[in-house]
């Protein structure tokens, strides 16, 4: 009974990072109708920041987000200004396409410069973990778990109750309508765009000190996150944050109760069959 | 005129070792061909049907894994075995074509991806079969004679006149595949799949038949690779980024073009390779740079441009 509650905790941890990253892409596809491949190296991008901050800045990588969400989000304007704006009309497959490009490119050129290396993020205050009720809570996933409650507590506050926040949802529920109405959809679809990526940054910046780090970390992070949406639907926010809340619990149950290897493998199996089955997402919420 | 060009880029194929026999030039054209099989089989799916695969490396790993596992087990020399390869390939290429195309467009590629993320990892689980994350080699490849001579495996210059032959196979498959049946239907599935399907094409039967002759040459290419390098391990014959860099050969070279591929994979592989030279590392970046343009300035692919100004049809 206590591994199973001890694996339902540590899934749930670890799920919240995996919903956030999640939310970044599925409201990247709400607005645009793109599939983002880049999307795992910008979470790349957010662990190197807190590696970067603690080598070199000498400041706590949780601390360290306030420098990387905003600078995070002026990367995402450059991006959809100069690389994908143009590219987005051609379609989604040329887009999916543009976005591998685009990935493999960001993860070499991390490669180049910062060399294949695995390396890890050490904190002084996180040898031991946290025993609430004899399970053990690593410190820096706990940390991580209470700032991915705030910012996903805060996006949502911006999506449901500011004028921008309506337009945005207006705008990925019904293009055309959200046109007719006044709404500027190129200036939604940048700040979405903006917005998704500094949420995968900030979430890289969580993980940061609880996953080795190394430039290609984005492809298996990209092809995690695919199952998240996918399962909560594509496009809709809370199913985003139940499939990363779920495919955490479901792999940490696997680890323990399935095998260890395969544990990933469980997320692709139901991924297919809910693409095959239930294509809206488990909850019936997304567009497809 | 075209016959003496294909008559002259065929001689060219066959005595282009003993004109440049540096070893490092031999390498790069033994990866440049191997390349335009991979690439040829991901445009016989991507170009001509137009359904995008983002895990043609399970065809790779299974036609390299086959090879390596007749050999080592059973004693089949690998000329036997790169067939086999791709004959298994091509079998396992019917279930993952039955469920995958249930689904449309982007939906497709991401469970292309999934399907072939389960493959590695049952690839790097069952120890019992392939060994697991240690890998396979191969120390020493059997004795043959070639019109009385040995054949010394030491040397690169048989790997290339077999590489050669695979690559003049998958170009000419691709020919004849444009000229049938089977490529018309592809054709009209990729420009409009419910049209196709109106006027009574068997879309899933066509996209599968489509994905198998595809997934042949993925495992043909797969098991030269195995016997090529000598040694394979799930990561390196079954990663997501070896399925991405056969997407991109195939585009930057020209989709549902016959020498495309070829093409993308004489500009991609020597730059990537020349690149490992001087740096070891990031190669990989020329190609992202290389689908980034082509995609916003040239999406028919440069031998897609070329053969316009040119006035060839393939």
């Amino acid at each position: 009974m206590e591994t199973f509650v001890q694996s339902i905790v540590s899934g749930i941890l670890t799920g919240s990072l995996y919903a956030m990253i999640g939310v970044g892409l599925t409201v990247i596809f709400g607005v645009m109708r793109i599939i983002n491949m880049a999307h795992g190296d910008m979470v790349m991008f957010g662990m190197y920041g807190a590696f970067l901050s603690i080598a070199f800045l000498k400041i706590d990588p949780f601390l360290s987000i306030v420098i990387w969400i905003p600078l995070a989000f002026f990367v995402g304007v450059f991006i959809y200004r100069f690389l994908l704006k143009n590219i987005v009309p051609a379609g989604e497959l040329n887009t999916l396409l543009y976005t591998a490009g685009l990935s493999l490119f960001i993860a070499n050129f991390v490669l180049l410069v910062a060399t294949g290396d695995y390396r890890t993020i050490k904190l002084k205050y996180a040898i031991m973990p946290l025993r609430p009720f004899g399970i053990a809570v690593p410190i820096p996933l706990a940390i991580a778990f209470g700032m991915a409650i705030l910012i996903t507590i805060a996006l949502y506050w911006f999506l449901v109750r500011t004028d921008t926040g309506r337009a945005i949802r207006a705008t990925s529920q019904e293009p055309e309508a959200a046109a007719l109405m006044g709404v500027n959809v190129d200036r939604m679809a940048v700040i979405t765009f903006a917005l998704g990526t500094a949420l995968a940054c900030a979430a890289g910046v969580l993980l940061a000190p609880s996953l080795y780090l190394y430039p290609t970390v984005g492809e298996i992070l990209v092809a995690k996150c695919f199952v998240i949406v996918v399962l909560g639907g594509l496009g809709s926010v809370p199913g985003a944050i139940a499939g990363g809340l779920l495919l955490g619990v479901v792999e940490s149950l696997g680890a323990v109760y399935v095998s260890v290897p395969y544990k990933d493998a469980i997320g692709f199996v139901i991924f297919l069959l809910v693409l095959l089955f239930r294509p809206s997402g488990l909850f019936g919420v997304g567009k497809s | 005129m075209k016959k003496i060009v294909i008559a002259l880029a065929i001689l060219l194929l066959f005595t282009a070792p003993w004109i440049v026999s540096s070893p490092f030039f031999v390498h790069l054209m033994i990866m440049v061909l191997m390349w335009a099989v991979l690439g040829a089989s991901w445009n016989i799916l991507g170009g001509f049907t137009g359904q995008v695969s983002f895990g043609h490396a399970t065809f790779l790993g299974a036609g390299a894994y086959t090879t390596m596992i007749l050999y080592l087990k059973l004693g089949v020399a690998p000329w036997y075995g790169i067939p086999i390869g791709g004959l298994v390939a091509a079998l396992i290429a019917l279930p993952i074509g039955f469920i995958c195309f249930r689904l449309r467009g982007p939906y497709f590629a991401l469970s292309t991806l999934a399907v072939a993320e389960i493959i590695r990892l049952v690839a790097l689980n069952w120890e019992s079969l392939t060994n697991g994350p240690v890998g396979l080699l191969i120390t020493t490849l059997p004795d043959v004679t070639f019109w009385g001579k040995s054949i010394d495996w030491e040397s690169k210059i048989p790997f290339y006149y077999i590489i050669a032959v695979i690559a003049l196979a998958a170009i000419v498959a691709t020919d004849i595949m444009s000229r049938t049946r089977l490529g018309a239907y592809s054709l009209a599935i990729r420009e409009d799949i419910d049209s196709a399907e109106a006027i009574g094409i068997n879309t899933v039967q066509t996209r599968v038949a489509a994905l198998s002759l595809s997934a042949f040459f993925a495992g043909v290419a797969g098991g030269f690779y195995a016997m090529y390098l000598r040694y394979i391990d799930p990561d390196a014959v079954f990663s997501i980024a070896l399925s991405v860099e056969m997407v991109f050969i195939a585009v930057v070279g020209g989709l549902t073009t016959v020498a495309g591929p070829l093409v993308g994979a004489i500009v991609l592989v020597t730059f990537g390779e020349t690149f490992r030279q001087i740096l070891l590392v990031g190669h990989l970046i020329l190609y992202g740079l290389a689908m980034m343009l082509a995609i916003r300035y040239m999406p028919e692919g440069i031998w897609g441009k070329l053969r316009l100004w040119l006035g060839v049809q393939h």
